[in-house]
């Protein structure tokens, strides 16, 4: 048996280590720990509901739109305003699609790339037209220079690069295309919200201004742009790539649950209705079920906090104060992670205690049982295209997570333009109502559901005297990051890095990629 | 790349010689140094790039930088040899980059992120915590540069209660880390500003010489002036002309945003003249209040956001009241200075309206 540590898992958000044994060539158990803390609901006590927004936002600077969009809607719904000024769903739906047009290029390119790109193979392509030539020029300018930056040190010479030279060339300079384009659907933001990250055009009640005409049709121009590049660069990238990695789908499981709380607000504005709806499938049956949000619990017997503190509350019960002592697992010697190995909280859903896998995975897998015909149709083209037709079990799987999380992203580019031309209607039938100002003298509890990037995060708190009593988040990597729950389950990337095959533990390459699916 | 290409090796040290007499050095071994010296420009500066308790928003902004772009910077300027959410090794791997790189004790250091003191293991890389990490790799690193509010100042996990002792790398290294007079540069903001913070990382490399510093160590040529005196919104400010409620006539017509909260006359930073994103836009201009992510400890002091900042008068009374104890004196003087240059330039509109006494709606509790 031999133990394979990583820490600093790289090309994430957040820091996080894993460790795995690996006994004849595969994973046998695995353990992740998030190795930062923070005390967002310790700090969050006590202070304006109106400004609680901008703490949360501060939860994820990769995904800060959602984080405020939760956090306005749990105060809304606290003070009793249970629908938005249909122009502020217009609005919000508008930064949402920007927040989510950059980020699963980022994922796709810049942190999941190198798990199957060899960028230094591609020196050994014969490129014929004057852009590739010229991205090899810079890639043998790098290399030569004894300079490799970001390149270095990685275990490029691993058999696991099944990519030919010219497709490694081209999927490079697609990579150097990405870090240029994401920028348009983050300017897109800027422009409505002020800055990206970290907007500045929400508040409870809705938002702080209408977009002008101009801004508007900006918008509509950067993420016409963003269709353009997913649609003739990404998406053939997936394609493209895929033959060379059907192995992907033979391994990373997970749990066989999902859940998503849905994102993207049609006009009634109930969230089984929205673009990806809401929903859960359970036991890898896919059946869809209805999800509550007050069905969430959290355990901290494997995570620095005291027992009693999580033992499967509601997440507005459980506090956030950490331990007095911790002891980190250990990195070197024999020794596994036993007991609290975890800065993160175990969570879990309904009585049965299960464990969710959320993200595009489940968002794909809930509107495609849903019978959404554009999901449902790019799932089947895609399932075609990789030779599964009619077998979508095949997506539960690292190539499922892979391919649904571009699925996703056209999905969301596809309908972009539909909410700017939504918001204009409304602007020239003079429904411009944006905001409704809140009365904070009453008391009340509220949360919110809408899916990050990566997957179900939900906001809840608890408004006493014009404060906020109690504020809760459950990210998604609360989810997919879980450690062992207090019977000792398994949370999903755990579970499903067990059985992936390693071909060498001195360079787990296959584990990252197991990790690297499910966009930490 | 050869800063002199087409010398023969022969005539180039015969220019290092000519180079060494300029600037004092004498001797066998003056030419051979200047020539080292040289080589070592041509070589992209390295830089290690720490993430500790952060978001990781000040990367995602220097991804947005265009003064150059992120391909450019990070692949033909500068060598990125440590960042984590960029770089493909991992584990061990990327603690070879990492070690390779700050032994050299040729690199940049740039900071992202608290350091967590009060509970050191709230934030370990690869088994080591901020703190050990932070205060080796400053030790050997040619310049440090602070990016972004936590970085600076400890940010938003330093808010009351600060649950981890959450510091920027300035106060750590002062504070716990033994070390009396730290240079680090701060580059405050959240996010950081990436394109700031590369303009003082190419000045530093390039005048060998850090820029000048406020008493917050801030670079004057970016943190000198009040986000209030180069906001588009002045006139109306001065005009008395505000938006009380959001999405009313006043928020259709870009009003000043004062009554709802806005801290700009109390925040030093560039944002109305650098903006952000390719220039795009900036927060007031989205019709939100600026809430002063420049300042240390803006989460305690400038909030609550959508309160009017305390002790500010509207044009029409030049006598400045009491500013608000927790202001602190640099922004009291920012203030006060704000209010002669008023008078001075006859811009204080007589009639204006006063601050009421009594709340507007919407608000409860006074301004504090």
């Amino acid at each position: 048996m031999t133990k394979v540590v990583i820490d600093p898992i790289t090309r994430i958000e957040g820091h996080l280590r894993i460790t795995c044994t690996v006994e004849n060539g595969k994973v046998t158990d695995a353990w992740n720990t998030a190795t930062m803390f923070r005390g967002f609901e310790i700090f969050m006590k006590n202070r304006d509901p109106m400004g609680i927004w901008q703490f949360a936002q501060r939860i994820c600077g990769v995904c800060p739109t959602p984080h405020a969009f939760n956090s306005v809607r749990a105060v809304e719904t606290a003070m009793g305003m249970d629908k938005m000024p249909d122009s502020a769903r217009l609005i919000r739906n508008m930064m949402e699609a920007t927040q989510l047009g950059y980020d699963h290029i980022l994922w796709f390119y810049q942190l999941n790339g190198f798990d199957y790109v060899n960028v230094p193979n591609s020196l050994k392509a014969n490129p014929t037209t004057p852009s590739l030539k010229a991205v090899q020029a810079q890639v043998k300018a790098i290399v030569d220079s004894g300079q490799l930056g970001p390149f270095a040190n990685m275990y490029w010479d691993h058999p696991g690069y099944a990519l030919p030279p010219d497709l490694d060339l081209e999927i490079t300079a697609h990579y150097l295309q990405a870090l240029e384009i994401q920028q348009k659907a983050c300017d897109a933001g800027a422009m409505l919200g002020g800055r990206y990250p970290m907007i500045n055009n929400y508040v409870p009640g809705g938002v702080t201004q209408m977009p002008g005409i101009e801004e508007i049709e900006y918008y509509k121009s950067q993420m016409a742009d963003i269709k353009t590049f997913i649609d003739t660069v990404m998406v053939p990238d997936l394609l493209a790539i895929a033959p060379y990695y059907l192995d992907l789908a033979t391994f990373g499981k997970g749990v066989g649950n999902f859940l998503t709380w849905g994102v993207l607000d049609e006009k009634s504005q109930d969230p089984y209705d929205r673009l990806f709806p809401r929903g859960g499938i359970f036991d890898g049956k896919l059946e869809l079920q209805k999800v509550d949000l007050n069905d969430v619990r959290q355990y901290t017997k494997s995570s620095w906090y005291d027992d009693g503190v999580g033992a499967g509350k509601h997440p507005l019960d459980v506090g956030q104060e950490p331990i007095k002592f911790t002891k980190m697992p250990p990195m070197d010697g024999e020794a596994l992670p036993e007991g609290k190995y975890d800065w993160t909280q175990a969570v879990r859903y309904g009585k049965e205690d299960r464990p969710m896998e959320v993200g595009p995975l489940a968002q794909v897998l809930v509107a495609y049982l849903a019978g959404r015909p554009e999901v449902k149709k790019l799932v089947d083209d895609t399932l075609a295209a990789v030779g599964q037709a009619g077998n979508p079990t095949v997506l539960l799987s690292n190539l499922g997570r892979v391919a649904a999380r571009v699925i996703k992203a056209k999905v969301n580019s596809d309908n972009a333009l539909r909410w700017a031309d939504e918001l204009l209607d409304n602007i020239g039938k003079g429904e411009t109502r944006i905001y409704n100002e809140l009365d904070f003298s009453k008391d009340g509890t509220g949360q919110s559901g809408w899916d990050a990037p990566r997957g179900s995060l939900a906001h809840y708190t608890k408004i006493k005297g014009g404060k906020i009593d109690t504020y809760a988040a459950v990210p998604p990597s609360n989810w997919n990051l879980s450690p062992r729950d207090d019977k000792g389950v398994r949370g999903p990337v755990e579970e499903a890095l067990v059985g992936t095959p390693v071909a060498d533990p001195a360079r787990p390459l296959e584990i990252l990629r197991t990790v690297h699916t499910f966009d930490p | 790349m050869s800063l002199f290409p087409g010398l023969s090796r022969r005539d180039f040290l015969k220019t290092c010689g000519a180079l060494a007499a300029v600037i004092g050095l004498s001797g066998p071994m003056a030419a051979p140094k200047v020539a080292n010296a040289l080589q070592q420009l041509a070589k992209r500066p390295a830089i290690v790039w720490s993430c500790f308790q952060e978001c990781l928003g000040c990367s995602v902004n220097l991804l947005q930088s265009r003064k150059p772009g992120p391909a450019n910077l990070i692949l033909q300027q500068i060598s990125l040899n440590y960042h984590e959410a960029v770089m493909a090794a991992a584990g061990s791997q990327a603690e070879k980059s990492f070690r390779e790189t700050v032994d050299s004790k040729d690199f940049y250091y740039v900071v992202e992120g608290g350091i967590a003191t009060g509970i050191p293991e709230a934030c370990t890389i690869g088994g080591k915590t901020s703190m050990d990490i932070c205060k080796d790799t400053y030790q050997k690193a040619k310049a440090t540069i602070a990016i972004g509010t936590c970085a600076c100042y400890g940010g938003i996990q330093a808010a009351k209660p600060n649950p981890s002792g959450s510091k920027g790398v300035a106060d750590f290294l002062k504070e716990n880390a033994g070390i009396a007079n730290p240079t680090v540069i701060n580059s405050p903001r959240c996010p950081g500003n990436a394109d700031d913070t590369v303009a003082i990382l190419l000045y530093a490399i390039v005048k060998k010489k850090l820029p000048e510093l406020d008493d917050l160590g801030r670079p004057r040529f970016l943190f000198g002036q009040l986000v209030h005196d180069n906001c588009e919104r002045r006139g109306h400010f001065d005009d008395g002309e505000f938006v009380e409620v959001f999405g009313d006539e006043g928020s259709d017509n870009g009003w000043c945003l004062y009554k709802v909260g806005c801290k700009g006359p109390v925040a030093y930073a560039p944002c109305p003249k650098t903006r952000w994103n390719a220039n795009v836009s900036w927060p007031v201009a989205a019709g939100g209040p600026c809430i002063g992510c420049s300042e240390p400890d803006f989460w305690d002091k400038q909030s609550p956001f959508y309160e009017k900042a305390p002790g500010i008068r509207l044009p029409g009374d030049i006598t400045p009241t009491q500013v608000g104890v927790a202001l602190g004196a640099a922004t009291a003087v920012g203030i006060g200075a704000h209010f002669v240059g008023q008078a001075a330039t006859g811009r204080l509109f007589k009639g204006a309206p006063v601050e009421d006494k009594e709340e507007d709606t919407g608000s409860k509790e006074g301004g504090k």
